[in-house]
């Protein structure tokens, strides 16, 4: 029931995310919702995520998105595996220094698919602006959740 | 509470995980290996939206259709079929077999200002009878020429999408035109290579037109199928204008001859008409 949950939520991300990057990516702005989405759930969760359960899921979104297959798949196996590693050590970490490693993720998220998909038309003004934005998002959303009320904040 | 740190094995099967979707990664850019199962995937999306949009969406769509009164729905039909029969009449000026479309000089406009305004005035029936029509003699209808300043509309040629139907001879509050088949009305005809002419009565019977004329002044043998233009020496149809085909021909006597014409233009064809004069 909680896979089914969460594919659901994640093609309902998904179609968002398509929606925001069909209007972003006029002002060289890449916003991968889908990937933050995942990441803050690997983040939050009490155990550890599998590999294979972030492989499947990185698959799905392969699909559902229409980008190459396997690609999706290898950064949420990247992002799990980093946030596995390292989330005890994100404890005694800063909110702005949690936020710049979902920020700096993103970015290269964005850095490296672009790469892929992207390499004859690869653009800089793209990635640096992606980056600020990303940063900028998470910090905003670190902001809010300390302003919103106690059992949304309880859920998050 | 504290995370457990991923073991060894676990970290493996990640570096494991990450190198299988590399590979797939370079399989898929390199060639079209999974092609079907994405457009497998696609055929579905599709499938589904349309699926949902068709218990959702046409849902509400058809509520609000039934809502509406069938006194619009019979009016929005009626402007339909209004609009449907005005591209008909158009597309029959600008058909490529018709000489209308080879000779655009051949209107003549109300105005001078050619490009401003329509070839042809758009006419509604007003008043037809079929019984008549297919019975007796005189084939007559009435139209009311929309959007008209009462102008003088006598010897204007009518049409409709499939040709020329008669001609107006009375302007009154309704035109009223007399038909190609009425027994009173007279229209030249001429084959195809110019070496025939004839005057065509009006028969009295829907669709046919009678060409009479003296096989021995006229050698030219007439076969079943010719095809009849209009001469234009009347003055009121133009020239070339396909009017029919050869139904039968019927001698009379060693002196005359008939060819009946099965007219192209049926006036039952449709209620709205083109009024023009060339």
């Amino acid at each position: 029931m909680r896979y089914i949950k969460i594919i659901f939520y994640l093609i309902l991300i998904n179609i968002v995310d398509q929606k925001i990057a069909n209007i972003t990516y006029d002002y060289f702005l890449i916003f991968p919702l889908t990937f933050l989405v995942y990441s803050f759930y690997v983040y939050k969760s009490d155990s550890i995520t599998s590999s294979s359960e972030a492989f499947l899921f990185g698959l799905f979104v392969d699909i559902i998105s229409e980008s190459f297959l396997g690609l999706n798949a290898i950064f949420f196996c990247l992002i799990a595996y980093f946030i596995n590693i390292y989330s005890n050590t994100f404890k005694i970490f800063s909110y702005l220094q949690i936020c710049l490693f979902f920020g700096l993720s993103s970015s290269a998220y964005v850095g490296f698919s672009q790469m892929i998909i992207n390499i004859w038309n690869f653009s800089y003004i793209t990635l640096l602006v992606s980056s600020v934005f990303n940063i900028i998002f998470c910090i905003f959303i670190a902001i809010s959740s300390a302003y919103l009320p106690y059992f949304v904040k309880r859920r998050l | 509470m504290a995370r457990i740190s991923p073991t060894r094995g676990q970290k493996l099967l990640f570096l494991i995980y990450i190198l299988i979707g590399i590979c797939i990664l370079y399989f898929d850019i390199t060639s079209n290996s999974f092609q079907s199962i994405k457009n497998g995937f696609k055929s579905f999306k599709i499938s589904s939206s349309y699926f949902l949009n068709q218990i959702t969406v046409e849902q509400f769509k058809n509520l609000k259709e039934r809502s509406k009164s069938k006194k619009t729905l019979l009016e929005e039909n009626k402007n339909l079929k209004n609009a449907l029969d005005l591209s008909y009449l158009n597309n029959y000026l600008i058909t490529k077999e018709n000489k209308f479309y080879k000779n655009h000089d051949m209107v003549k406009y109300p105005s001078q200002d050619k490009t401003q305004q329509s070839p042809f005035k758009i006419a509604q029936l007003r008043s037809f009878n079929p019984n008549t029509f297919n019975c007796c003699d005189r084939h007559r209808m009435y139209l009311e020429i929309i959007g008209n300043n009462k102008n003088n509309f006598n010897e204007f040629m009518v049409f409709n999408s499939s040709g020329i139907i008669g001609q107006i001879i009375h302007s009154q509050k309704y035109y009223e035109v007399m038909l190609l088949t009425d027994i009173s009305h007279y229209i030249p005809l001429k084959s195809i290579s110019n070496d025939f002419f004839c005057n065509a009565r009006g028969s009295g019977r829907s669709e046919i037109v009678i060409c009479t004329f003296n096989p021995l002044v006229d050698t030219k043998e007439i076969e079943v199928g010719q095809i009849f233009y209009s001469s234009g020496l009347g003055g009121i149809y133009p020239k070339d204008i396909e009017i029919g085909k050869v139904n039968n021909v019927v001698q009379i006597d060693s002196t005359t001859v008939n060819l009946e014409i099965k007219l192209s233009a049926n006036p039952l064809g449709s209620d709205l008409y083109g009024v023009m004069r060339y």
